[in-house]
C-alpha cells in the first residue's frame, strides 16, 4: 500500500483533551472507534463532512488537524 | 506524549464479512463436490433440489446462529448504525461483485443455452452468483484489513 500522503494530528489533539479516547471521539462524530483508528492510521481518509466534524470537536480549523504531504 | 495505542479490535461488520464468507466459500464446495457426484450417478431433479435445500438452510441456520453470538459479544458497536467507512468499503465490495456476476449472467444467459440443458445451466448460474457474493465479501475484508482510500 502507498504511504498516505493525508496526515492527521488526531492522536495527539485527544491526548491533550484529557486523553480522550477513540470511542469517545467517534462517538461525537458518528463514526466507530475502529474508523476512527483507521483514520489515524492512515488507513482510511474521511469525507470532508467527518474531517470537519472532528477538527471541530477540538475547535481547531482543518489544517491543523489534516495535513497533505507531497 | 506517552499515551498508548489503544488496542483496536475487529470490526462488527468485519467480523460478519468474514462469517459470510466462510459460510458461503463452506457450503457451496460441498455443495458442488455433492451436486457433482450425484449427476455423475443420474441423480433426478427432486434429489439436486433436496441437496441444495439442504445446504441453504444449513447455511442460513448457521450464519444466523454465529451472527447473533458475534453480536452478543460486540455489544453496543453491533447495535450502533453503519458509519461512512463500513458504507464506503459496502459499496466497494457490491461494484466489484456487479463485474462478476453480470460476467457470469452473460454466460448462463446468453451462450449456455446454445449448448448446455438443466442442472448444468442452474449449477452455473449458482456458482456465478456464489462467485459474486466471494468477490464482494473477499473485497469487504480486505478493505478493512487493508485500509481502503476512496
Amino acid at each position: 500500500m502507498a504511504k498516505p500522503r493525508l496526515t492527521n494530528q488526531i492522536r495527539l489533539l485527544r491526548f491533550l483533551a484529557n486523553e480522550m479516547t477513540q470511542a469517545e471521539l467517534g462517538e461525537r462524530i458518528g463514526l466507530t472507534r475502529q474508523t476512527i483508528a483507521a483514520i489515524e492510521a492512515g488507513k482510511y481518509s474521511p469525507t470532508l463532512e467527518a474531517a470537519f466534524r472532528i477538527a471541530r470537536v477540538f475547535g481547531k480549523p482543518l489544517e491543523e488537524v489534516f495535513q497533505w504531504s507531497d | 506524549m506517552n499515551q498508548s495505542p489503544e488496542k483496536v479490535g475487529i470490526a462488527f461488520r468485519e467480523r460478519i464479512a468474514w462469517l459470510s464468507l466462510t459460510a458461503m466459500v463452506l457450503a457451496y464446495s460441498v455443495y458442488f463436490a455433492l451436486a457433482a457426484r450425484a449427476i455423475q450417478q443420474g441423480a433426478g431433479t427432486g434429489e439436486l433440489i433436496g441437496l441444495l435445500a439442504a445446504v441453504l438452510v444449513v447455511q442460513i441456520l448457521v450464519v444466523i446462529a454465529a451472527s447473533i453470538a458475534i453480536a452478543i459479544c460486540s455489544g453496543r458497536e453491533a447495535r450502533a448504525p453503519a458509519d461512512e467507512r463500513d458504507r464506503a468499503i459496502a459499496r466497494r465490495g457490491a461494484a466489484a461483485a456487479y463485474f462478476v456476476l453480470m460476467i457470469g449472467m452473460i454466460m448462463v444467459g446468453c451462450v449456455m443455452p446454445f449448448r448446455d440443458k438443466g442442472w448444468t445451466v442452474i449449477n452455473a448460474a449458482l456458482f456465478a452468483l456464489v462467485v459474486a457474493e466471494v468477490v464482494r465479501y473477499a473485497t469487504i475484508v480486505t478493505s478493512y484489513r487493508r485500509g481502503w482510500h476512496g
